[in-house]
C-alpha cells in the first residue's frame, strides 16, 4: 500500500505526461498545477489553471488530467477545479521547462 | 463541472467548410493573376483586377474569417452560437453568390449576372449578420474584442451595400459622381471598416495567447477603436456627403495612429514572448503586421500625388489595394491557419481520446518543411510583384504571379493534410 503523500507525489508524475498540445510542454513543468489534494480515500482535488482563460484546448487538457489519472487508479474521482487566481505567468514555468521552451 | 468555453464550440461541420472554400479560393485568385498577367499593370478598375479583388476578399479573406468567427464568437461572447443550420445554409448562398459575382466581372457581365450575384450576396451576408447579432443578443459578456466584431460586421455591411448599389448603377445609372469615387468609399469601408477592425479585434486576443504573453495594455487597443472609426467616419462624410478630398490627410493621419497603436500592442507582445523561436505560422504573422506599415506609406502618395504621372497613380493605387489584400490579410491568413485549423480539427478527432490513447499533437497534422516553403514562396512573390507595379515590369508580374501560384498550391496542400487528417492512435505505454 502506497501512502497518501506517495499517491499525491505519483499524481504529479502522472500529470508530467500531460502535454499542453499549444506549448507542446507537459502541464506540471508549464506550471498550470497550482494543487493536488488526495483525500487518503478515493478523491483527488486538482487545482489547475489554463495558459490563457479563452483557452480552446482547456477541456481537453482537463479530460487529458482526469483520463490519465484513472490508468492507474481508476475506481479515483478525479475532481479538477480551474482557477485563474493567481493568473497563470511564464515565472511559474520550472527549470526544466524553461530549457524544453529554449527560454 | 467546468465552465469551459469549449462546451459553446460549434460543429466541425460548421468551420471546415469555410477553410476548404476560403484556400481554394486563394489557389483561384492566384491562377486568375497569372492569367491576368500584364493587365495588372494597367487600371485598376479593369474587371479581372475587379474579379481577382473579389474572390481574394469575398472568397479568400472573407470566408475563412467567417469559418474562424464561428469558432470564435463562442469564445469571446461566451455563449453558443445562435443558429448553426443558419450558418450552414449561409455558407452555400455566400459560396455561389462569390463565384458569381467574381464570374460576372471576369467576364465583364457587369449589367446582367452582375446584379442577382450582388443582390444574393447581400441576402447571405444579411443572414450572417442576423446570427451574429442574435448570438451576441444571448451574451452578457461585453468586452472590446466583442465590439470590435460587431463594428467591423456593420462595416462589412454598409461594403456590401455600397457595392450593391455600385452594381445597380452600372444598369440604372442614378449615382451623382462618378463610379471610381464610390468605389473608393466601397474599398475603404470594406478594407479599413471590416478587414482592419475585424483583425484588430481578434488579434488583441489571439496574439498574445499564440505569444504567450500576458499584461499587456489593452488601452492601446481601445484607443485604437476609436481613432480608426473616427477617421473613417470622416473619411465618409468627406467623401459621401462633401464628395470632397478636404478632410483626407486629417483622417489618413487618425486612421494611421490608430493602426500604429495595434502595431505597438503587438510589439509588446512579441517582445515578451514566451517561446522565442517562432514556428511558420507566428512568422507568417509577423511579416503580416509588417506589412501593413507599407499602405500607410502609400497612401500618402496617393493623397498628395506629387504631379505623378497618371499611370504610375494606377499602379501605385493597385499596389495599395495589393498590400493590403494580398499583404497584410493575406499573410495572417495564411499563418493563423496553421495556428488554428489544425487544433480545431485536433479537437474533433482527438478530444474524446486523450488520456486513454497516444495522439499525434495538432502541429503533427500538418508538413512544416511545406509551410516554410510556402512562406518563402509567398515572401519571394511579395516582393517581386510590388517591384513589378512600382517600376512597371511585366517580366517580373508574370515571375511573380507564377511564384505566388506557386505558393497558394503548397498552402492547398498543407490545408488538405489537415482537413482529410484520418485519426491516428496508439495505445499508451
Amino acid at each position: 500500500m502506497k501512502t497518501s503523500e506517495e499517491i499525491n507525489n505519483h499524481i504529479y508524475e502522472i500529470l508530467k505526461t500531460v502535454m499542453d498540445p499549444e506549448v507542446e510542454l507537459n502541464i506540471v513543468d508549464l506550471g498550470l498545477i497550482y494543487n493536488i489534494d488526495f483525500d487518503g480515500e478515493k478523491n483527488v482535488d486538482i487545482d489547475m489553471t489554463l495558459s490563457t482563460p479563452a483557452c480552446p484546448l482547456g477541456d481537453a487538457i482537463v479530460l487529458n488530467v482526469q483520463e490519465s489519472i484513472k490508468i492507474d487508479y481508476p475506481d479515483f474521482v478525479v475532481n479538477v477545479n480551474l482557477v485563474f487566481e493567481p493568473l497563470w505567468t511564464a515565472a511559474l514555468i520550472s527549470d526544466e521547462g524553461k530549457v524544453k521552451l529554449g527560454m | 463541472m467546468n465552465n469551459l468555453q469549449t462546451d459553446n464550440a460549434p460543429s466541425i461541420a460548421v468551420v471546415k467548410p469555410h477553410f476548404i472554400f476560403g484556400g481554394v479560393s486563394f489557389f483561384v485568385s492566384t491562377l486568375l493573376m497569372v492569367l491576368a498577367d500584364t493587365r495588372l499593370l494597367g487600371p485598376y478598375f479593369d474587371g479581372k483586377i475587379i474579379a481577382i479583388t473579389h474572390i481574394a476578399v469575398l472568397g479568400w479573406a472573407t470566408m475563412i474569417i467567417f469559418g474562424a468567427l464561428y469558432q470564435l464568437i463562442p469564445i469571446v461572447f461566451e455563449t453558443a452560437l445562435f443558429s448553426e443550420t443558419l450558418a450552414k445554409v449561409n455558407f452555400w448562398i455566400f459560396a455561389i453568390s462569390i463565384s458569381l459575382l467574381s464570374y460576372s466581372f471576369w467576364v465583364d457581365a457587369f449589367l446582367t449576372l452582375l446584379l442577382y450575384a450582388s443582390i444574393m450576396l447581400l441576402i447571405s451576408l444579411l443572414m450572417f449578420i442576423t446570427n451574429v447579432l442574435m448570438t451576441h443578443k444571448k451574451s452578457t459578456k461585453k468586452n472590446i474584442q466583442a465590439r470590435f466584431i460587431i463594428t467591423a460586421i456593420y462595416w462589412l455591411l454598409l461594403t456590401v451595400i455600397l457595392g450593391t448599389l455600385i452594381a445597380f448603377n452600372f444598369s440604372y445609372n442614378f449615382f451623382n459622381e462618378l463610379h471610381l469615387h464610390y468605389l473608393k468609399i466601397h474599398a475603404h469601408a470594406g478594407l479599413v471598416g471590416w478587414f482592419l477592425l475585424l483583425i484588430i479585434g481578434i488579434s488583441s486576443t489571439l496574439v498574445p495567447m499564440f505569444f504567450i504573453s500576458h499584461n499587456l495594455k489593452e488601452k492601446k487597443i481601445k484607443y485604437a477603436y476609436y481613432l480608426i472609426n473616427l477617421g473613417l467616419v470622416g473619411l465618409m462624410l468627406d467623401w459621401f456627403v462633401y464628395s470632397a478630398n478636404k478632410l483626407a490627410y486629417f483622417n489618413w493621419l487618425i486612421i494611421s495612429v490608430g493602426i500604429i497603436l495595434f502595431l505597438s500592442y503587438s510589439w509588446d507582445a512579441y517582445k515578451q514572448r514566451l517561446r522565442k523561436v517562432l514556428d511558420t505560422g507566428m512568422n507568417q504573422t509577423v511579416i503580416s503586421l509588417l506589412l501593413l506599415i507599407a499602405p500607410i506609406g502609400i497612401a500618402i502618395l496617393l493623397l498628395f500625388e506629387f504631379n505623378i504621372e497618371q499611370n504610375f497613380l494606377f499602379r501605385a493605387t493597385t499596389l495599395y489595394g495589393f498590400t493590403i489584400i494580398f499583404g497584410f490579410i493575406t499573410s495572417l491568413i495564411l499563418g493563423q491557419t496553421y495556428k488554428t485549423l489544425p487544433f480545431i480539427i485536433w479537437l474533433e478527432k482527438y478530444k474524446k481520446h486523450v488520456g486513454k490513447m497516444k495522439t499525434p499533437m495538432p502541429k503533427d497534422l500538418y508538413s512544416e518543411t511545406l509551410a516554410k516553403f510556402q512562406m518563402y514562396f509567398y515572401i519571394a512573390a511579395i516582393v517581386i510583384l510590388s517591384l513589378a507595379l512600382l517600376l512597371n515590369q511585366p517580366l517580373l508580374i508574370t515571375i511573380g504571379s507564377y511564384i505566388l501560384l506557386a505558393s497558394a498550391i503548397v498552402y492547398n496542400i498543407n490545408l488538405f493534410k489537415i482537413v482529410l487528417h484520418k485519426t491516428k492512435l496508439e495505445k499508451l505505454k
